[in-house]
């Protein structure tokens, strides 16, 4: 392994465009990274020489945190559900979405409160217990991979706690937002002991990246 | 088939692997021992008043009653215990007094990859000594034990606690906002740091100075982006502890391994001064960490300023234990046991590392229980007769 490589995990997905393109106006080499490939590996050979991994935006933080890779970026939805122990370094500000609790459009009129003991599917399961836990109020969170709109039409659950960006999808299902949990953009993350070990390159690419976004 | 399961986050340690880190211990050991540090040990439980004289870390203590009504926790680290025995035992002997220890320690932390609920702690504790040159005794010493266990590369980095505290301590931040920006300084979520300061009714140059301290990192140069040390005097003290210390390092001759890292600061609540922690570019965790606690030793009734820090066994083993070449390992086999156990004490008297064969097997048969086992090399008594082994 060289030694003074700079190792960077990127999310799939919506993500991986405008962080290309933050990457390469902060003067990083990324060409490729888009290509529709199924690689997962790119390498830039240079000063200092760079790695992508391409993962699975719920797998960078795990990448991050144990040093297999040094820098990550991922939204804050991904950080807080997964609770890993990471340097989290700078707002991007791109990938807006919030999480919100969403209740089907018949329980229209009720607040938080009326929730207590109420059913609560979610794929975020440690957002949605602690969003619950720290109101005072006891929630059932069952835990779902996929189209948590359909639990409640279903009868599965009472409400949901969801990831939204427009909040379509919600409308679509008949579902209204009852209250927004917290906001999230991504982040640039980095690996503790990476920060100290690779401080030169990293400490003056935080700062790059930090005015790119400032600028906007 | 639960008779073979483990609770989560413990280990079985395998002879590779105990015999790396005891290989590290021995080094760690010898190395204090020469400079004066005296072994001591603690239970391996207390009570819950004495683990939490260090500070409050309930949800990481493994807690249960004893039958007289008592709340016990499991050693979550070793310092707080050796406060609680120096108080009891060491009050009236001369000062400073050097210990050391190598104990298993306890944590209900969510476990992976180098964290484990139970882990393994070698480290020493200056008692009755204030000031740099205490500080730098027991920093010099991490840098050298981690020289002398040939780890390349690795860098300990020292900040002094009492620049952030000193730095929040100041009259517009109210209490609960100080804990929160404790909180996110720790957890090192800078975006937090800078959105929470943003929202309280603080100084500019404070907040910026506050926001850029995790990143801070370098030679002694970084305490002069510092601005606003001039405008708070318990902060330039604590600036001026940490460039003594660094200094008194310097002299030493290990400042190629140190560095300031204004990030540096420690879970615990019970650190004053100069505090340190330890890494290397081969595992994305700390490997030690440590620093100056002037006031726990008081709440056990024994004002006395103090230092120390504790190695990462488990975690230093994973880093070094590939670089381990095994010995050869001989097997002793015969028909004469009088002879075999002979030949096997001279060889053993000359340092090999000897088996014998218990079982009373032919020489076929011991050749080909070694033929597939690497590092291994079959010595038949009928060999030596003839002269050669």
């Amino acid at each position: 392994m060289e030694d003074n490589r700079l190792t960077i995990a990127l999310s799939k997905g919506t993500l991986l465009k405008p962080t290309v393109a933050l990457l390469e106006s902060a003067g990083l080499p990324a060409d490729g990274v888009l290509s529709d490939s199924r690689a997962m590996i790119f390498d830039h050979p240079g000063e200092p020489p760079i790695r992508y991994i391409i993962c699975r935006p719920t797998d960078v933080p795990a990448y991050v945190e144990h040093g297999a890779a040094d820098l990550g970026i991922v939204g804050k939805d991904v950080i807080v559900e997964q609770g890993k122990d990471v340097f989290e370094m700078a707002d991007l500000k791109y990938g807006y979405c919030r999480f919100v609790v969403a209740i089907p459009a018949g329980l229209e009129g009720i607040n938080l409160r009326d929730l207590n003991y109420r059913r609560v599917a979610t794929k975020f399961p440690r957002v949605a217990e602690n969003f619950f836990r720290q109101q005072g109020l006891q929630a059932e969170v069952i835990e779902l991979h996929g189209n948590i709109e359909l639990a409640p039409l279903m009868g599965l659950s009472d409400v949901i706690v969801d990831l939204v960006s427009t909040g379509r999808t919600l409308k679509e299902n008949n579902l209204l937002e009852l209250v927004t949990i917290m906001d999230s953009t991504s982040r640039l993350i980095g690996n503790l002991v990476s920060f100290r070990t690779k401080y030169d390159v990293i400490q003056p690419l935080l700062e790059k990246i930090k005015a790119l976004v400032k600028e906007q | 088939m639960r008779n073979r399961e483990i609770p989560k986050g413990l280990r079985d340690l395998l002879p590779d692997e105990m015999r790396t880190r005891r290989k590290l211990e021995r080094k760690a050991v010898e190395l204090f021992a020469a400079c004066g540090y005296d072994e001591v040990l603690t239970p391996t439980f207390e009570f819950l008043e004495v683990v939490e004289a260090g500070g409050n870390i309930r949800e990481k203590l493994f807690l249960f009653m004893d039958r007289e009504g008592g709340i016990l926790s499991l050693r979550p680290e070793m310092t707080v215990s050796i406060a609680r025995l120096a108080s009891t035992h060491l009050q009236d002997g001369m000062l400073p007094r050097r210990l050391f220890y190598s104990a298993n320690v306890f944590r209900h932390v969510q476990p992976h990859l180098a964290q484990y609920r139970e882990f393994w702690q070698t480290g020493i504790e200056l008692l009755g000594a204030a000031g740099p040159r205490a500080d730098a005794e027991v920093i010099g010493l991490a840098v050298k034990v981690m020289r002398e266990f040939g780890l390349e590369n690795f860098k300990v980095s020292l900040n002094h606690i009492g620049i952030f505290n000193s730095l929040l301590d100041v009259r517009d931040i109210e209490p609960k906002d100080r804990e929160l920006v404790r909180r996110l300084a720790t957890k090192k979520d800078l975006v937090g740091l800078t959105e929470a300061l943003d929202r309280m009714p603080v100084d500019d140059l404070l907040k910026e100075t506050i926001a850029l301290l995790p990143t801070l990192h370098g030679g002694l140069e970084v305490l002069q982006k510092l601005s606003y040390l001039d405008e708070n005097p318990s902060c330039a003290r604590a600036a001026e502890e940490l460039t003594a210390t660094y200094n008194a390092l310097k002299a030493m001759g290990v400042e190629e391994q140190v560095l300031i890292d204004m990030g540096i600061l420690r879970g615990l609540d019970y650190y004053t001064g100069v505090v340190f922690e330890g890494f290397s570019p081969d595992l994305g965790y700390g490997l030690l960490g440590g620093g100056r606690y002037d006031r726990l030793l008081s709440q056990f009734g024994f004002p006395c300023p103090a230092t120390g820090f504790a190695l990462g066994l488990d975690r230093l083993t994973l880093v070094l234990k590939d670089r381990e070449q095994e010995p050869t390992r001989y097997l002793v086999g015969g028909e004469d046991w009088a002879a075999m156990v002979a030949a096997a004490e001279t060889m053993r008297n000359e340092g090999c590392v000897v088996n014998l064969d218990v079982e009373g097997l032919d020489r076929d048969q011991l050749q080909a229980k070694v033929a597939d086992q690497p590092g291994w090399s079959l010595i038949y008594i009928d060999d030596l007769a003839q002269g050669g082994r």
